[in-house]
């Protein structure tokens, strides 16, 4: 097995940790923490494969696009994150509720 | 020896995640994302991705998790009456009648287990391809920077970066469309923390020049616009939280230009090359250099103004409530 | 991409929208309206001149950086970019008018919800890009670009039902973004390569393949709100401000639907199987007969326009089973094929103008009597006639009755569906003008209803009125260049192109 197999792998398991978290977790903060972790499956992918192709660098194509990537991810996050906290003032609620 | 290294690691990656999710309280989950994203970040360096490490430290792990931290106060501290519910409601998750133990909870799990494998084949199989490293490689002499990332990110796909420089500044007029609509809110007198002063007053050179270092070896070493921006971004937030909120006592106009001005002088001399008869950012070669030293710089300002303000309006969603 | 000649338009239609956008940030809110809407204007009039440059010179391509793919990222203006480029000058114009209006008079303390406008300008770059790229990560980006736009614009009214919406639409839409770029990854790390057309060539048929096929489409179903995932969209529609929702249903689900078109007609032509392309139509078919009785079911008017998006948005799922070819059929028997993605095409259109305006008109009535139930429409034609023609015909348009342009665009389909031989999909298609039909009248109907009790009607801008007639006459008037539209995509090389890539990859040759 090589070192990237390992991370793309793991990669792997991130995606599903994070996409079933998305799904299951209740609390607004940790659904908002599981679509990153969804997100760190798929930059762990591309830098894998990075690893994978490098030659005298490892191929800076993924990594830049992790680093867009990344603060892209961000940028919806903290949005998120200012819905989730106004939703709580105005309301109380930290959870979605079965609404028709 | 360093298999052994990296699947340890991924393991630990692998268990922050799930810890993450499962933790009973805010607060842990808080921590323990912090903690995924220091493990991830020593993913990227095993990896040989520093450029990815520093900006998963700095951005993902750093300034999202200053923001989580921040959150918490509104979650589990102000309402205690409500803490309780919602404490009870989260142990009920993990303890007492686990979600995932219901009819639909086992077909979700199921399910996921399923996808999980399928995931795991098709991860497994990848063929082997070779990339883009050597094409890179190629025309690197042409991209007049020495860092391949930096290559990539500020010419061979410019267009990308610059229109992220747009999502960061979408990021923060969606905050503020939730939150108001004031560019900067007007601040309210902090008291005054003798030592928090003194810690600010020592950092902030060390940050500012850490971040310039940053920006400048970006062309040549690991680091860049966004690691800068944020080590910057960091002074804001610093003095906003000492009382001494920067962004309230500049002129409104200048601080819009602030904000504006990475994506603002990037496009400028996008149109200006288009207009000379080049592609959008199709710098000309001999000044490629310097052009991507001034827009990075810009950028990496802007950028820090936009976090900055993005954790000032965040910040201020729970003192609007309290009065 | 060789041959082909160049043009600065395609930089211009992302660029221009966004320096306008970043302009609005500087003035006063009174002010931000109007140079807000000037600027819509001006990238409307900039469409239009791109539109007619490719109806003049064919495809025209922009390299920004002067890179070539698949280092560099390649802008592509072919005929389908161009008409959905029009597309969204033509609607999006006209909504610009009704939101200066609307919003000042909704809001007019603060100057009439100031950050529409950067919000909008943004928007309408991200999807003028989306529609241009020809890369698989810039797509990403762009669809980020739209998705933070839509929601910000959606929840701009900042109640915390919208809000509460807007959380819900955006978890869903980051969800859909990721498992989107895993897909992108996989296909990265089997390829080397992000460019479309290079990626439709070498793209090898194997378990990763499958896999990425699957995340992708699960990822732009997620966000076109795609039957299983339409759970997202009646919310955020209903509760954000009239324009703002007629923006979501008639122009941003449209952007996932045209990266899953170009996809599944570009360059998955190794992956897809014919079972798979059932399982879409499948889902299609249940959201049209699902989306349109939930329709007929609502109290509430603006729910039952946006439970009538999720059916319409079925019926361009519906075309994607009859893109690939069954066992045995060749390509130059398979004559459907071309008359049945012109016409999925063509109710992309009709929907969009048709919805547009049947959002907007809601909101005229909203805005007269204060609330949004069905019942408010009692006595509409007394009071308000112009208003009252605009969601007749609309409706009739969203029906698919003739002379509209939702006929032409139902009556496609239903010719593809009837060549290709999969008659299974014909009955969903009427049984969904049927119920269509059903809350349309029903609609009708109250219109016509006197009034129970005397209920004030209180006035409402002209402007309003007119700007939602003018989109529900466009959705009639939009039947004259239909052939001419049809041809033009017909003609365009590359889709033509793309469409024989698929067949000789083949779409199902690889059994």
């Amino acid at each position: 097995m090589e070192t990237y197999q390992i991370y793309s792998i793991t990669s792997g398991v991130l995606f599903v940790i994070g996409m079933g978290g998305v799904f299951l977790s209740k609390h607004f903060i940790k659904k908002i923490i599981a679509t990153i972790i969804m997100g760190s499956g798929v930059f762990l992918a591309f830098v894998s494969f990075a690893e994978r192709d490098a030659l005298s660098f490892a191929d800076p194509v993924p990594q830049a696009l992790v680093i867009t990537g990344i603060v892209v991810a961000v940028a919806s996050a903290a949005f998120a994150l200012a819905l989730a906290r106004r939703i709580y003032q105005l309301t109380g609620e930290e959870s979605f509720t079965i609404e028709k | 020896m360093s298999v052994l290294i990296d699947s340890l690691l991924a393991i630990l990656i692998v268990y922050l995640a799930l810890q993450c999710l499962l933790a009973p309280r805010l607060t842990q989950t808080v921590f323990l994302f912090f903690a995924f994203g220091l493990a991830l970040a020593l993913a990227w360096v095993r990896l040989g991705a520093v450029d990815v490490a520093i900006t998963e430290a700095a951005i993902a792990s750093g300034f999202l998790g200053v923001l989580f931290l921040d959150a918490l106060r509104d979650f589990s501290f102000i309402t205690s009456g409500k803490q309780e519910s919602s404490d009870a409601a989260n142990h009920s998750v993990s303890k007492k009648k686990p979600a995932f133990l219901s009819l639909p909870g086992v077909v979700l799990v199921l399910g996921l287990g399923l996808f999980l494998l399928i995931t795991l084949e098709a991860v497994w199989k990848v063929p082997e391809s070779g990339g883009l490293t050597a094409a890179t490689e190629a025309l690197l002499p042409e991209s007049g920077v020495e860092n391949p990332v930096t290559a990539v990110l500020l010419n061979f796909r410019a267009y990308d970066t610059w229109l992220e420089m747009g999502v960061i500044l979408l990021g923060l007029l969606a905050v503020m469309a939730v939150g108001g609509i004031k560019i900067f809110p007007v601040h309210r007198k902090t008291p005054e923390d003798p030592v928090l002063q003194q810690v600010i007053l020592f950092f902030t050179p060390i940050l500012f020049l850490f971040g310039a270092f940053l920006l400048y070896f970006g062309k040549n070493g690991p680091g860049g616009a966004f690691q800068a921006a944020v080590l910057w971004g960091a002074i804001g937030i610093l003095l906003h939280l000492g009382g001494r909120p920067v962004l309230t006592v500049i002129p409104r106009w200048l601080s819009q230009l602030l904000l504006i001005m990475g994506i603002g002088f990037f496009l400028m001399l996008g149109f200006l090359l288009l207009a000379g008869g080049a592609s959008l950012f199709e710098y000309p070669p001999s000044y490629a250099g310097v052009l991507i030293l001034i827009i990075e710089t810009l950028a990496a300002i802007s950028i820090a103004v936009t976090l900055v303000s993005v954790f000032v309006h965040l910040n201020q969603l729970n003192k609007e409530e309290s009065n | 991409m060789t041959g082909l000649p160049t043009s600065p338009l395609p930089a211009l239609l992302v660029g221009f929208p966004i320096l306008l956008a970043i302009l609005t940030l500087f003035f006063r809110p009174g002010v931000k309206a109007l140079v807000g809407l000037a600027g819509c204007l001006l990238t409307a009039l900039l469409a239009f001149i791109a539109f007619v440059e490719v109806t003049q010179r064919g495809t025209v391509i922009h390299t920004p950086g002067g890179w070539d793919p698949p280092l560099g990222i390649l802008l592509r203006m072919d005929a389908l970019a161009a008409v959905f480029i029009g597309m969204t000058a033509l609607v999006g114009g006209f909504i610009s008018l009704y939101a200066w209006r609307y919003l000042r008079a909704q809001d007019p303390a603060t100057g009439g919800y100031p950050l529409f406008w950067p919000l909008w300008l943004f928007l309408w770059a991200g999807l003028n890009g989306l529609f241009l790229s020809n890369d698989l990560f810039n797509l990403f980006v762009t669809i980020e670009v739209i998705s933070i736009c839509a929601v910000a614009l959606a929840v701009l009214s900042g109640k915390a039902g919208a809000l509460k919406a807007g959380l819900r639409y955006l978890l869903a839409a980051i969800t859909g973004s990721m498992a989107y770029l895993f897909g992108v990854a996989l296909l990265y790390g089997s390829t080397g390569t992000l460019d479309l057309d290079h990626l439709g060539q070498v793209l090898e048929p194997g378990t990763t393949t499958t896999f990425a096929l699957l995340v992708v489409t699960l990822g732009l179903l997620i966000k076109m709100a795609g039957f299983p995932f339409h759970f997202w969209l009646p919310p955020a529609h209903s509760n954000a401000l009239a324009p703002v929702s007629a923006l979501l249903s008639a122009l941003v689900v449209k952007g996932a639907f045209y990266i899953l078109l170009r996809l599944w007609m570009e360059v998955f032509g190794v992956g897809i199987t014919y079972a798979a392309g059932q399982l879409i139509g499948l889902a299609g078919a249940i959201a049209v007969i699902w989306g349109s009785w939930q329709a007929f079911m609502q109290t509430s008017l603006k729910l039952l326009v946006a439970h009538s998006s999720v059916a319409q948005l079925g019926y361009l799922l519906m075309i994607f089973p009859l893109l690939i070819l069954p066992p045995g059929v060749t390509a130059d028997s398979a004559d459907w094929l071309s008359v049945t993605w012109t016409g999925g095409v063509y109710q992309v259109i009709s929907h969009a103008i048709a919805k547009a305006s049947f959002f907007l008109s809601a909101g005229i009535v909203i805005m007269a009597v204060g609330h949004d139930r069905i019942e408010s429409l009692r006595d509409l034609v007394g009071n308000m006639r112009i208003t009252s023609m605009a969601i007749g015909l609309a409706g009739v348009s969203l029906i698919g009755l003739p002379p509209s342009g939702g006929f032409v665009g139902k009556w496609m389909l239903l010719k593809g569906i009837l060549l290709s031989g999969q008659w299974w999909w014909a009955p969903v298609v009427v049984a969904g003008s049927l119920l269509t039909a059903g809350y349309v009248f029903m609609l009708l109907r109250l219109a016509f209803a006197p009034a129970r009790e005397k209920e004030p009607f209180r006035p409402v801008p002209k402007t309003l009125e007119v700007v939602a007639l003018l989109l529900a006459v466009s959705s009639f008037l939009i039947v004259f260049p239909a052939d001419y539209l049809i041809q033009f995509l017909e003609n365009s090389e590359i889709f033509g192109s793309g469409i024989e890539a698929v067949l000789k990859g083949g779409f199902y040759g690889n059994d």
